[in-house]
């Protein structure tokens, strides 16, 4: 495979101003994930201190092989929701290495409100078990927390994909044989009650650690019944009497030990073969990235220049190079690991969806994943297109990708505007891992567009209605339109609604894909298959 | 998560930073880099440590691992994370897993004994079976007589609360 | 009659020390044991084992009717018992003798002259021998204490009928000497059954200096020149050499020729050992006499180039030694590092363990003897000495070196030793300047502890350490790409 050269002029004033931009966007999202991770009211930190609890990141350090990665997910989760009450969505979730295994794990953050779920935590858990189950990843739970946060109950209980979702993503993980730890470190109250009772091993800290379905203050209201937190749910209660949790642990650094060693015991799961050839770093330094991300949604670059800078050795084999040059198509190795990818080089026209729907074929009959690099305004519009059949065209694309049997992944580097968001494997295409960059926008279209478009139909609305063309009734639409759009076209929107699974610094996505290609290959493979395909 | 070891009456962190190009790590807040390689004899070995060969002598012994290395000798003993932690009932009472009659008593009130120590000795379905004492205490209590039936769950000997340390 | 077959009433290093030479003479030999010993060196080595019963493995090596009894059955003609045990005990030397045995050491009457401190100490007086100023307790404690007073402080006080440092103590000011008199006393009591005690100058600074000699049956006695044995602690030799560094020669033929002159006028036979205290200014007394093979005669081979085992086995058969005083010359220097197992960081508290791991040093000029193997339990029940290492050199401070390298060479783990602590002593400018005396240890105390070790060199240990872990080592080796190229990256 030969080598990407690259054509980036380092030297250049726009290569230079390109750079310092996405350091301060990149800077700003350090920042606020800093927060989010680390900044608690120390009154809350020296109430877990006194409890003898650690930190949840600190349980986590403890849990995962020393010198390993872990590859957290939706950092940002809830971030511009509740006016920033649960950073993070009050859990962690992420991939990482347990004992030689290969595991996801969820920690509940009684670092805040006592790690009460919020509907985002309820989401962001969810979403952990969908991986889990897509990906056939064991789950650890680290348990404390107080159960969901009542005055938003409407929001967290009673849909499909609600507080009920965890519980059954739960038994069916047991279903399909993927191991389930639970560590209680905290309580576990109400349906959080049954995250240990569904593992398959579940361990309790004595003092700390407590399982019920309801506390000493409901049973009280009742049954009059007065009994204390330890007699009602406690340690000796659940590891003697009842049998809802397998090992009493005297510390919480007991009870990750006791849980690093049950990991340690779990046959490494037979894993999809997938071809693999010696690791290469990159030829190019991965932050020669920042200087290739435009300062500007609108501007366009040579996605080639990202692919450079992300696999191994620079080494890309391009797919008719030739046709429909506006999606760069091609196999190569990321980790060793060989990958088809499909990236952004402009909008889609006919010829680009042909190739993409055709390159996603032979993936799929070869059992190569697939990555998706999108920066994409959509598929072209105009008569001319319609008449070609971009609709089509564009609908072969969707087929082929949204009945894909590979694995897929996605990364968003720019722009995602439109059905373009469709066709490259958006959220609702079941990416096995989907990540944003920090600039990163998504929308049905751009702020300024739908600026534009609202404001024409204030003006035709005006004109149907015989009023005279108010200027400043018009600019108002357009100018509300545009600042809505620019909150709610953000990553950190985006990543806050979990739209994602995560934002990353576009240096950490070597590393990150690299993960979870190895995460998804514990999944076996299906035969592809696909539907009606119009021609 | 981290190694601890002892060296002499200090504990000291091992953490495993990175294992490529070759494998680092931090020992005591400084890091190493770190290649082992075979040495000429059985139980001889060469570590390399920041590029510095240590040709060295070491066998595992009684829990400890005692080296020679550098015209010294070392003694280390490796801290086993499930250690120190009791893991058993936590409690101070020894009871009856199941029906039965007592048929030796090995202890009495106020005798010190260490854990394992059998304190009793019941027999339940033609089987006799010796309670040890789960940690090493004081006998507060022999609930129990020679010859006493009981039922499952009977309180049959209780050591005094541990001291808090 | 001629001795054919020798049955030896000891165990560890010394037992295997007198097998190498019977075997070389080509005799046979039997080798006695206690069950904790039963896959010993010595026992392995031997022509015939029998094992004594005893509760305490100890006293399985004192049992003089089974030791006799062990004789019979295999045949042996003669016992040699060595150091330590039944060596200095004269009713075990009659007991052989009564049994037709041959014993391979002095006469029964001679060694319970020279065990009993004051007779010997008289005994020396009354033949030339210089003794320190001294006075016994004859009569009660009061007198004692009125006469042991006008010798002068500082005063040493010690168990009238003892050894081994037992009920020993040094009196600095009158006013301390009441109390440790009767401290001495008591201990004198527990240990040896003798309450009497016994006070004598105490020198500051002393040397100990002893003298090997040798008389056959024949009435001939000569002596193969001195061991400076200063290096002690608690009592104990920790490093002896010979010859003695920094002695002028007309000291030393004085300190040997009064050691000739006391076993000649005791009729000694066989190997014996005088020991004198050398005061700084020259003056030196008697201390008493050892009527064994001692521990550290292997430096006294080295320089003589004599073997002194098969000396005693000759004069024991009624041979004529042959050895003129003027053919013993002194070759070179030789020094002996006893390798014990204790914690010289704690006092030199005896140390248990498992010798796990055993690796000799295999260099010229050097002797490693020990009754040890790999496996082997190193308890208490038998004396902390594990081996001896003995190098020779042309000069003093080639032996040093050789000893250096040669304690270097050894690996010895499993159970703590004193290795290292050797070596510091060995290093120590006083010592390599010969600036020796019995306080030596205590003197340089604060600097004979460990030298703090280069980070890396520690690093390296506790690597190691780790790396026998199997918990560690799938740590390192069993983690899968990419995770083990990643290291601990976090996004």
């Amino acid at each position: 495979m030969s080598r990407i050269r690259s054509r980036l002029n380092t030297d250049s004033s726009e290569y230079r101003e390109n750079y310092l931009a996405s350091q301060r966007r990149v800077a700003e999202f350090r920042e606020k994930q800093e927060a989010a991770r680390h900044l608690r009211p120390p009154r809350d930190v020296e109430r877990l201190h006194r409890q003898g609890k650690m930190l949840p990141r600190e349980r986590l350090e403890r849990l995962l092989d020393p010198g390993t990665p872990f590859l957290e997910l939706s950092s940002l989760a809830g971030n511009m929701a509740y006016d920033g009450e649960a950073p993070g969505a009050s859990c962690i979730t992420g991939i990482g290495m347990v004992s030689g295994r290969e595991v996801i794990i969820h920690a509940d953050d009684s670092s805040i409100k006592g790690g009460a779920w919020y509907p985002l935590t309820v989401k962001k858990i969810v979403r952990c078990l969908d991986i889990a189950i897509e990906n056939r990843l064991p789950v650890i739970h680290l348990c404390d927390s107080a159960g969901g946060f009542l005055p938003l109950q409407s929001e967290l209980f009673p849909d499909k994909h609600m507080a009920g979702r965890m519980f059954r993503n739960q038994a069916i993980l047991s279903k399909l044989g993927v191991k389930q730890l639970a560590l209680v470190f905290g309580h576990c109250t109400a349906g959080g009650a049954y995250i240990p009772a569904l593992s398959d091993y579940a361990v309790i800290v004595r003092g700390t650690g407590a399982v019920f379905l309801a506390g000493p203050p409901l049973v009280k209201a009742a049954t009059g019944e007065v009994v204390s937190v330890d007699d009602l749910g406690g340690c000796d209660l659940h590891t003697q009497v009842s049998g809802t949790c397998d090992y009493p642990a005297d510390s919480e650094a007991h009870a990750i030990a006791i849980g690093r060693e049950i990991v340690a015991q779990w046959q490494h799961p037979p894993r999809w073969a997938l071809g693999r050839s010696a690791i290469e770093e990159p030829c190019y330094p991965a932050d020669e990235l920042y200087g290739i991300i435009p300062d500007d949604i609108k501007r366009g670059f040579d996605m080639r220049e990202v692919i450079a800078r992300l696999v191994d050795g620079s080494r890309f084999h391009e797919y008719q190079p030739a046709y429909g040059t506006s999606l760069v198509c091609g196999y190569a190795n990321l980790w060793g690991w060989r990958v088809g990818i499909l990236a952004n080089n402009g909008v889609l026209f006919n010829d680009s969806a042909l190739k993409g729907a055709h390159f996603i074929e032979l993936c799929n009959q070869n059992s190569t994943p697939l990555v998706f690099l999108q920066n994409i305004t959509g598929y072209m519009v105009g008569r001319e297109y319609e008449a070609r059949g971009i609709t089509k065209d564009g609908a072969k694309m969707i087929m082929a990708q949204s009945c894909s049997v590979v694995p897929k992944f996605t990364v968003m580097c720019h722009g995602s505007f439109g059905a373009g968001n469709y066709g490259m494997c958006g959220r609702a295409y079941d990416a096995r891992l989907l990540f944003a960059w920090p600039n990163h926008q998504i929308g049905v279209m751009g702020g300024e567009q739908a600026a534009r478009t609202l404001a024409e139909v204030k003006m035709r609305q005006l004109e149907r209605t015989g009023q005279p063309p108010d200027q400043g009734i018009i600019d108002a639409v357009y100018h509300e339109t545009l600042k809505a759009y620019q909150e709610q076209l953000s990553a950190y929107y985006s990543t806050s609604n979990l739209w994602d699974d995560g934002i990353l610094d576009p240096v950490d996505t070597r590393n990150a894909l690299g993960i979870v290609i190895s995460a998804s290959l514990n999944a076996p493979l299906e035969a592809p298959g696909y539907g009606v395909f119009r021609f | 998560m981290s190694f601890f070891l002892d060296l002499e009456g200090a504990r000291v962190p091992i953490d495993i930073l990175a294992r490529r190009p070759v494998l680092r790590c931090r020992v005591d807040g400084i890091d190493y880099a770190v290649e082992e390689l075979p040495g000429a004899d059985e139980g001889a070995c060469i570590l390399r440590v920041n590029g510095q060969d240590f040709p060295l002598w070491r066998v595992v012994e009684g829990g400890r691992v005692h080296l020679k290395l550098a015209g010294r000798t070392f003694s280390v003993r490796l801290e086993d994370p499930l250690e120190g932690a009791g893991g058993g009932n936590g409690s101070h009472e020894l009871r009856a897993e199941m029906p039965g009659v007592v048929v030796a008593l090995r202890c009495e009130a106020g005798a010190p004994v260490a854990a394992g120590d059998g304190l009793i000795v019941i027999e339940s379905m033609k089987m006799q079976i010796t309670l040890a004492a789960p940690r090493a205490g004081v006998v507060a209590t022999v609930h129990v007589t020679l010859n006493e039936t009981f039922q499952k769950g009977a309180l049959l000997v209780a050591l005094h609360p541990e001291e808090a340390s | 009659m001629a001795i054919t077959h020798i049955l030896i009433a000891n165990r560890g290093e010394i037992a295997c020390r007198i097998q190498r030479t019977a075997r070389r003479l080509g005799l046979q030999t039997t080798a006695v044991y206690h069950f904790a010993d039963r896959a010993a060196p010595h026992v392995l080595a031997a022509d015939h084992a029998i094992e004594l019963q005893a509760e305490i493995p100890t006293a399985a090596y004192l049992d003089v009717a089974q030791l006799i009894a062990a004789a019979r059955a295999t045949g042996a003609d003669a016992i040699h018992p060595g150091y330590g045990f039944l060596a200095e005990n004269a009713g075990f030397a009659a007991a052989v003798e009564a049994a037709g045995l041959c014993f391979i050491g002095p006469q029964a009457e001679i060694i319970a002259l020279m065990g009993d401190k004051l007779r010997a100490r008289e005994f020396a007086a009354r033949h030339g021998v210089p003794v320190a100023p001294s006075c016994t307790q004859t009569g009660d404690l009061e007198t004692f204490l009125r006469e042991a007073a006008d010798v002068g402080f500082p005063l040493l006080i010690k168990a009238a009928a003892g050894g081994g440092g037992k009920g020993m103590s040094i009196v600095r000011e009158p006013g301390e000497l009441a109390e440790r008199a009767l401290t001495a006393a008591a201990e004198a009591q527990r240990y040896f059954a003798d309450g009497r005690v016994y006070a004598e100058r105490y020198i500051e600074q002393p040397r100990h200096i002893e003298v090997q000699i040798l008389g056959d049956s024949h009435g001939e006695v000569i002596h193969l020149y001195e061991r400076e044995c200063s290096v002690q602690r608690r009592f104990q030799k920790v490093l002896e050499e010979s010859p003695a560094p920094r002695l002028d020669g007309a000291l030393r033929d004085q300190i040997c020729n009064a050691a000739v002159t006391l076993a000649r006028a005791a009729g000694y036979r066989n190997a014996g050992t005088v020991e004198f205290i050398l005061a700084p200014d020259g003056c030196f007394y008697f201390l008493e006499m050892n009527t064994r093979l001692q521990v550290e005669h292997p430096v006294t081979e080295f320089v003589t180039g004599r073997d002194l085992v098969e000396a005693q086995i000759r004069i024991a058969n009624g041979e004529r030694l042959g050895w003129a005083q003027s053919g013993i010359r002194i070759e070179g220097h030789a020094i002996e590092c006893r390798i014990c197992a204790e914690r010289p960081e704690e006092d030199f508290r005896p140390a248990t363990g498992t010798v796990a791991l055993l690796r000799e040093p295999r260099l010229p000029a050097t002797r490693f003897e020990s009754g040890i193997r790999e496996g082997q339990a190193v308890t208490a029940a038998f004396d902390s000495m594990l081996a001896k290492l003995v190098c020779h050199g042309a000069t003093r401070e080639e032996a040093i070196a050789r000893s250096l390298e040669a304690l270097d060479a050894l690996v010895l783990l499993g159970v703590e030793t004193n290795v290292d602590y050797l070596a510091r002593l060995l290093r120590h400018p006083a010592f390599a300047a010969g600036e020796l005396h019995t306080g030596f240890i205590e003197t340089h105390a604060a600097s004979l502890v460990p030298v703090s070790l280069a980070a890396e060199a520690r690093a390296a240990a506790l690597l190691a350490a780790a790396l026998t872990d199997d918990a560690f080592r799938r740590m390192v080796h069993d983690i899968p790409e990419p995770y083990a190229s990643m290291g601990a990256w976090r996004n």
